[in-house]
C-alpha cells in the first residue's frame, strides 16, 4: 500500500520534471539564470583577479625580502558569488512562482487534470508528486547556476574555492533550493486557488514584490536618519549624542520597523546566503558554529517556511476544482 | 477593424478579471509607496519636534525646517522601482495574454478565416494593451494625488500635477515596451509557457543584466530608485559604459528622478535625450509585433502548454 503510494508520487514527480524538460522550460530557465549569473560573477571576478595578482606580488616580494610575517589575503573568492545569490533572491523567486503557476495551468489548459484525478490518485499525492518534481527542477537550476558561478570564479578570478568553502557553499545552495521551493508553493497555491490561473499568477507576483522588495526596503526607508539625503540628524545639526537622545522617544517605532523587516523571507535567505559565502567581512573569520549562531533567526525562519510548504501545496491542490471552471486559456 | 479588435480584447481582459487584478495590484503598489511616504513625513515631523525641544533645552536656536530639504514628490520615489519590477511584469502578462489567448482558444484561426487585415489586427491588439495600461496608470495617478494631499495636507499645485502626469506618461511608454515584448514572445514561441518565460527573460535582461554590464549595478542595486553607476576606472566599464544610453531601465530611472526632482538636476536636453531610446525601443518592438502577426501561422493554434 505504502509502496503503491510512493510509486504514484514518484510517477507524478517524473511527469512534472519531464514536462519541464520536454516543453523546454528547463532549458529556457537554465539559460536565463546561467547567463545572468555568469555575467555578474565574471564582472566581479575580473576585478578580483587584478587584486589577487597585487596580493601575490606583495607576498612574493615579502618572501624574497625574508619577511616572516605576511598579512593574510583579505580576498574571499566565495564573496564573488554574491551576484549569483542576489539573482536567486530576486529572479529565482519569479522563476519559482512561474513554475508553480505552470504546474497548475498546464494541467488545466491541456485538460489533463480531470484525467489524472479519474485515476486512483489523491490530491495529496498529486501535491507531493508535483512538489517533488518541482524540487528536482529547482535543484537542477540552482546546481547549474552554482557550478557556472564557481567555475567562473576559478577561470576568471584565478582562485578556486577550497573544500571548507565547498561545505559552506553547499549550505547556501540548500537554502537557495528551499527559498525557490517556497515561492514555487506560493505560485502553485495562488494559481490553484484562482478560477483563472493568470489572476493567481498576478497575486503571487504581488506577494513577491512585497516579500522581496517592500518589506526589506521598509527597514531602510523608515530608518529615521534615512529620511533625507545626507541624513536627517545631520540636517538638523545634531551629533551622535543628540541622535541617541532623540531615538529614545522612538523605541516602539524602531521595534515595529525591525519586526517588519524580519518578516521578509527574502531578507532571511539573503542574510544566511551572504554569511555562508563570506560576503560580509565580519563573518569571514567565524567558524561554522559561530556563523550558525549569528544567523540563527534566519535559519529558524527558513525552516518554518520550509515546514509550511508541503501543507500549503497540499491544501491548494485539494481545494482546486477537478473540472476547470472559467479558464479560457 | 482596429477598434473592434481592441474593444474585444479589452472586454476579454475585463471578463477574465485580469484587468481588475492588474488594476488592483497597481493601485495597491501606488498606495504602498504613498504609505511609505506618509510614514517618512511623519517621522520627520516627530524627529523635528524632538530636536526643537532638545536644542531649546540646551539654549540653542531651532534648526531649519527639514521639509525644505525634501522634494515634494519624493514620497513617490519608490514608484521608480516598483514600475520597472512589478509594473513591467504585469504589462508583460497583459501583452502575453492578448496574443496567447487567441492562440489557445482557436480564436486566431477563426478570425483569419475572414478577410481581415493582419496589420489592423496587430494594431488593435497593441491599442488594447496601450489603453488598458493607460487606464491602470490613470488610476495610479489618482492614488498618487490622494497620497500627496494626505501627506502634504495641501492641494498639489499645477506644476506638481504636471510633473506627476509626465512621470506616469513616461511610465506608460516604458510599460508599453514590456507589453510588446509579451506579445512578441507569445508569437515567436508556439508554447504558451515558453512565450511567457521568454518574455520574462527579456525583462530580466533589460532590468538587471544590461545595467550590470553598463554600470556595474548588482541586482539589489537595481532595486534602488537612484542609479549610482560605478566609475569607469576599470577597463571593462570603460568599454561597456558606451552602451549606457541604450540601457532603458537606467534611462527610465534617470528621467523619473528628474521629473520627480529626486535626483540632482541636469539640463533639459539631456533628460529629453534619455527618453529617445525608450521611445525608439517601443517603436521598434511595435513594428516587430506587426511583422510577426503578418507572418504568423494562425492555422496552427490551440498549441496548449
Amino acid at each position: 500500500m505504502a509502496n503503491d503510494k510512493r510509486h504514484r508520487i514518484l510517477a507524478i514527480a517524473r511527469h512534472e520534471y519531464r514536462a519541464a524538460v520536454r516543453s523546454r522550460i528547463l532549458e529556457v530557465l537554465l539559460v536565463i539564470l546561467i547567463v545572468a549569473t555568469a555575467a555578474s560573477v565574471i564582472i566581479a571576478s575580473a576585478e578580483y583577479a587584478s587584486r589577487l595578482a597585487d596580493y601575490q606580488a606583495y607576498k612574493a616580494a615579502a618572501e624574497a625580502n625574508g619577511i616572516a610575517q605576511i598579512a593574510p589575503s583579505p580576498l574571499a573568492p566565495l564573496s564573488l558569488l554574491r551576484g549569483a545569490f542576489e539573482y536567486i533572491e530576486i529572479i529565482g523567486g519569479v522563476i519559482a512562482i512561474t513554475l508553480g503557476y505552470l504546474t497548475v495551468s498546464r494541467e488545466r489548459v491541456n485538460r489533463t487534470l480531470p484525467l489524472i484525478m479519474s485515476r486512483p490518485v489523491t490530491s495529496g499525492e498529486l501535491a507531493s508528486g508535483s512538489l517533488l518534481g518541482a524540487l528536482a527542477v529547482i535543484t537542477t537550476l540552482v546546481a547549474a547556476t552554482t557550478a557556472v558561478a564557481v567555475v567562473s570564479v576559478g577561470l576568471v578570478g584565478h582562485d578556486w574555492i577550497n573544500l571548507g568553502q565547498v561545505g559552506k557553499l553547499l549550505l547556501a545552495f540548500i537554502a537557495a533550493i528551499i527559498y525557490m521551493a517556497v515561492f514555487y508553493g506560493v505560485g502553485a497555491y495562488t494559481a490553484a486557488s484562482s478560477r483563472n490561473t493568470t489572476n493567481g499568477l498576478m497575486v503571487a507576483l504581488g506577494l513577491w514584490l512585497v516579500v522581496v522588495l517592500i518589506l526589506p526596503q521598509i527597514g531602510d526607508t523608515l530608518d529615521a536618519d534615512n529620511q533625507l539625503p545626507g541624513g536627517l540628524f545631520s540636517a538638523l545639526g545634531l551629533g551622535h549624542d543628540g541622535e541617541v537622545q532623540i531615538l529614545t522617544h522612538f523605541a516602539t517605532y524602531e521595534t515595529i520597523r525591525g519586526s517588519i523587516e524580519a518578516a521578509s523571507f527574502a531578507k532571511h535567505f539573503e542574510r544566511f546566503a551572504f554569511a555562508m559565502t563570506d560576503v560580509k567581512e565580519r563573518f569571514r573569520t567565524l567558524s561554522l558554529p559561530d556563523l550558525f549562531l549569528q544567523v540563527r533567526f534566519s535559519i529558524a525562519w527558513i525552516l518554518i517556511y520550509a515546514a509550511a510548504l508541503p501543507f500549503a501545496v497540499r491544501h491548494a491542490f485539494r481545494e482546486q476544482p477537478t473540472i476547470p471552471q472559467g479558464e479560457t486559456s | 477593424m482596429i477598434s473592434t479588435v481592441a474593444s474585444q480584447q479589452l472586454l476579454s481582459l475585463r471578463r477574465q478579471r485580469v484587468f481588475l487584478a492588474a488594476l488592483g495590484l497597481f493601485v495597491a503598489m501606488t498606495a504602498a509607496a504613498g504609505v511609505l511616504g506618509w510614514s517618512s513625513h511623519n517621522t520627520i515631523v516627530r524627529v523635528y519636534d524632538q530636536a526643537v525641544k532638545l536644542l531649546a533645552s540646551q539654549g540653542k536656536p531651532a534648526p531649519a525646517n527639514p521639509f525644505l530639504l525634501k522634494p515634494e514628490l519624493s514620497l513617490l520615489s519608490n514608484m521608480i522601482v516598483y514600475i520597472p519590477l512589478l509594473g513591467a511584469l504585469l504589462a508583460l502578462l497583459l501583452g502575453h495574454l492578448s496574443v496567447a489567448d487567441d492562440e489557445s482558444t482557436g480564436l486566431g484561426r477563426l478570425i483569419f478565416s475572414r478577410r481581415i487585415s493582419r496589420t489592423g489586427y496587430a494594431v488593435g491588439k497593441i491599442a488594447a494593451a496601450a489603453t488598458s495600461l493607460a487606464l491602470i496608470l490613470l488610476a495610479a495617478l489618482a492614488v498618487s494625488l490622494v497620497s500627496l494631499v494626505v501627506v502634504n495636507q495641501t492641494v498639489p499645485t499645477l506644476p506638481v500635477v504636471t510633473r506627476l502626469g509626465l512621470f506616469y506618461g513616461l511610465s506608460w511608454l516604458y510599460l508599453m515596451v514590456f507589453a510588446l515584448v509579451g506579445m512578441g514572445m507569445a508569437l515567436v514561441n508556439r508554447r504558451r509557457s515558453l512565450g511567457l518565460l521568454g518574455a520574462m527573460g527579456v525583462w530580466l535582461v533589460i532590468t538587471f543584466a544590461i545595467p550590470q554590464f553598463t554600470s556595474g549595478l548588482r541586482p539589489t542595486a537595481s532595486l534602488n530608485p537612484i542609479v549610482d553607476p560605478v566609475g569607469t576606472s576599470q577597463r571593462f566599464f570603460q568599454i561597456t559604459a558606451v552602451a549606457r544610453p541604450i540601457s532603458i531601465a537606467e534611462q527610465y530611472k534617470a528621467v523619473s528622478g528628474q521629473i520627480l526632482a529626486t535626483a540632482p538636476p541636469e539640463p533639459l536636453t539631456q533628460t529629453l535625450l534619455r527618453v529617445v531610446p525608450i521611445a525608439a525601443v517601443a517603436a521598434a518592438f511595435a513594428a516587430a509585433v506587426i511583422v510577426l502577426v503578418r507572418r504568423h501561422d494562425f492555422s496552427r493554434s490551440s498549441n496548449g502548454e
